[in-house]
């Protein structure tokens, strides 16, 4: 286990595109940290970066205190999981995860003990002497984080690990590396353009957009207090709708006057809320924060339904609602209240 | 698979195969049967190992058997031995890769004939070459270079006109690995060597050894480059067999040759792939 600190890094490819600008991050010793975002943002150039497949264009790169800036990746004491799990086809699945060892010279006994271990601790036992082109996509992928582990590394990159895996399968490793983690203790930078995945295994989740940090939080702080239009928009559902500052909390916006609990910062350029944040109210209801509109859609989800509203400003587009219990039919009126200490103020443009 | 499947494709095979097979087998019958006094142009066809044992009792046979196979064993390991570096190099596409790949594939379109009369007025003894060595002073008079004794000559030839065969074979088989699975084994700890040994070599090895085959065969009955650019004191198995026959008139003692030659093209080519595949086990790790 060791930290990890890239400071002020960004990446121009030969062609001269800019795939990373002033990225810093500072990984705790055993934290699990996600890379967020849409496809194309940078998050694979980021992860090799750090693992030392691409030298960054600027910026340095400590793991455990030492500056590893011009360390080949060979020389890093990082371990990569590839989205395409990246298995040697001509070795056996103990043979993969052994070849690092076998690298970097670790006593036979030792190595013995490691591979045993690995192979119980990601239940291939039974599938030791298999080529790997004879594993199933699960297998595959646990083979693969075995062979990265074999090494001790005080750091594991994981790329979209999951990405090739179906849903049910999806969320079974999801929990296995999350467990292995807790009990072997690595430090851990995870790479995925899922938010449930993000938000549910992460100790804290980098939301990346165009090549930069948008935001770093845990996942309840990136959940619930988004900073950019972008993030509300991004992890999760969000309303944004534009207004006009009134002072003292009081804002315009083409739904009403509305109050926030706190005030807007000055770069503010929406207001944010959730669709779970909202109450139903009495169509007559004249209280603070009521906004009114008729269902244009429902659609019945189990826990919840979620409603699109259209209310009076008709190039605002839809808003949505989640509404538990019995909910209005389409077509119907209806009223809802927003709690002020829900509405949030984001900065930014949407994309 | 049914009897009744086996036949209709071997019958579906038969107007390519059996054609290519007949052709070839007699060919190859003829050969071996004269070689035991059939087919004799000269006097009695009848059965004999005379030829054999007149061939193989002659010191100049082993020379040549030696020679053909020292030829083609350099010939094919040093083709590779070059190919594979500029197949790794050409791996990923670069600026100008297309060019360089043209380039050194160009040899292919060159006859043999016409690249060893090239290579002869280069190393000739009044050749560029030593006009030039004479011209820096290295050298105050010119050096035999042409038809030396060693083959080098012979080899630098096979090579020239080889190589590219053997980067063509292995080029599509080194860009067949995935960049992720060679990142893998970086990320593990393997420097250039080990990633070369432990994960290049082994994935693209039927490549290497089709090369192997192809070229030693090639070589081991090499005619053309010997009869310009070869050593005169000793003789190819080809161009033994041809001087058997033209100027003795030794029909069965060439077919003799032509047998043997055959063989060592059959035992070489085996014994280098074979090989090829177990150096790799060993050097798996
Ligand atoms: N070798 C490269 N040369 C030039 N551009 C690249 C290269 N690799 C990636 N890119 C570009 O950099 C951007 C980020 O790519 P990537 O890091 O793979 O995104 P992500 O993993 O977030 O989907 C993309 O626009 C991609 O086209
Ligand atoms: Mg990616």
């Amino acid at each position: 286990m060791a930290s990890l600190a890239a400071k002020g890094i960004s990446k121009v490819f030969e062609d001269g595109f800019q795939a990373l600008t002033d990225i810093d991050l500072v990984v705790e010793p055993g934290e699990f940290v996600t890379l967020l975002g849409p496809s194309g943002c940078g998050k694979t150039t980021l992860l090799k970066t750090l693992a030392g497949f691409y030298d960054a264009t600027t910026g340095t790169i400590e793991i455990g205190g030492t500056d590893v800036t011009a360390a080949p990746p060979e020389k890093r004491d990082t371990a990569m999981c590839f989205q395409s799990y990246a298995l040697f086809p001509h070795l056996t699945v103990a043979e993969n995860i052994d070849f690092g060892p076998r690298q970097a010279g670790v006593p036979k006994a030792e190595r013995r003990d490691r591979l045993e271990g690995l192979l119980r601790q990601v239940d291939l036992e039974a599938h030791r002497d298999k080529l790997p082109n004879r594993l199933s996509g699960g297998q595959q992928q646990r083979v693969a984080l075995a062979r990265a582990l074999a090494m001790r590394p005080a750091v594991v990159l994981f790329d979209e690990p999951l990405s090739n895996l179906d849903a049910k399968l999806r969320e079974q490793v999801r929990r296995e590396i999350r467990a292995l983690q807790k009990e072997i203790g690595f430090t851990a930078i995870y790479v995925t353009h899922d938010q449930s995945e993000a938000l549910a295994m992460s100790d804290r989740v980098v939301v990346m957009q165009g090549g930069r940090i948008d935001q770093v939080g845990r996942p309840e702080e990136i959940y619930a207090r988004p900073e950019t239009a972008f993030v509300a928009d991004f992890i999760g559902a969000a309303n944004l709708v534009p207004f006009e500052d009134m002072g003292g909390g009081r804002v315009k916006t083409p739904l009403g006057d509305l109050r926030a609990a706190v005030p807007p910062a000055g770069n503010a350029t929406f207001i944010c809320w959730r669709p779970e944040d909202v109450e139903l109210v009495e169509a007559g209801a004249a209280s603070e924060n009521v906004i009114r509109g008729v269902v244009r859609d429902r659609a019945y989800q189990g826990a919840h339904t979620e409603l699109h509203v259209a209310t009076g400003d008709a190039d605002l587009g839809l808003q949505r609602l989640h509404v538990a219990g019995a909910a209005p039919a389409e077509g119907a009126e209806v009223a809802f209240r927003l709690g002020a200490d829900q509405i949030r103020f984001v900065r930014g443009a949407l994309t | 698979m049914t009897l009744r499947r086996t036949l209709t494709i071997a019958a579906l095979l038969t107007p390519g195969l059996g054609l290519i097979l007949v052709m070839v087998g007699s060919v190859f019958y003829i050969a071996v049967a004269q070689s035991f006094g059939y087919y004799n142009l000269s006097g009695d066809s009848a059965f004999s190992l005379d030829h054999w044992r007149d061939v193989l009792g002659s010191k100049q046979f082993g020379r040549s058997l030696g020679y053909s196979a020292y030829i083609a064993i350099i010939s094919a390991l040093g083709s590779i031995a070059i190919a594979y570096p500029l197949a790794i190099w050409m791996r990923k596409p670069f600026r100008g890769s297309l060019v360089v790949g043209s380039l050194l594939k160009a040899p292919l379109f060159v006859p043999g004939l016409v690249a060893a009369f090239l290579f002869l007025n280069v190393v000739a003894y009044h050749g560029v070459l030593n006009q030039f060595l004479m011209w820096t002073g290295l050298t105050d008079a010119p050096i035999r270079f042409q038809n030396d004794r060693n083959g080098f000559g012979v080899i630098f030839l096979q090579l020239w006109k080889n190589m590219p065969l053997a980067l063509l074979l292995l080029t599509g088989a080194v860009q067949g690995i995935s960049d992720e699975v060679v990142d893998a084994a970086r990320d593990l700890g393997a420097g250039p060597l080990a990633r070369f040994r432990k994960v290049i070599a082994p994935l693209t090895v039927q490549a290497m050894q089709a090369a192997l085959i192809i070229i030693f065969i090639g070589a081991a009955g090499d005619f053309a480059f010997q009869v310009t650019a070869g050593p005169t004191n000793v003789q190819s198995m080809a161009q033994y067999m041809v001087f058997l026959k033209t100027s003795f008139g030794r029909w069965n003692q060439a077919a003799v040759v032509g047998v043997s030659l055959m063989g060592l093209a059959l035992v070489g080519a085996l014994g280098l792939a074979g090989l090829a595949r177990l150096t790799l086990r060993g050097l798996k790790w």
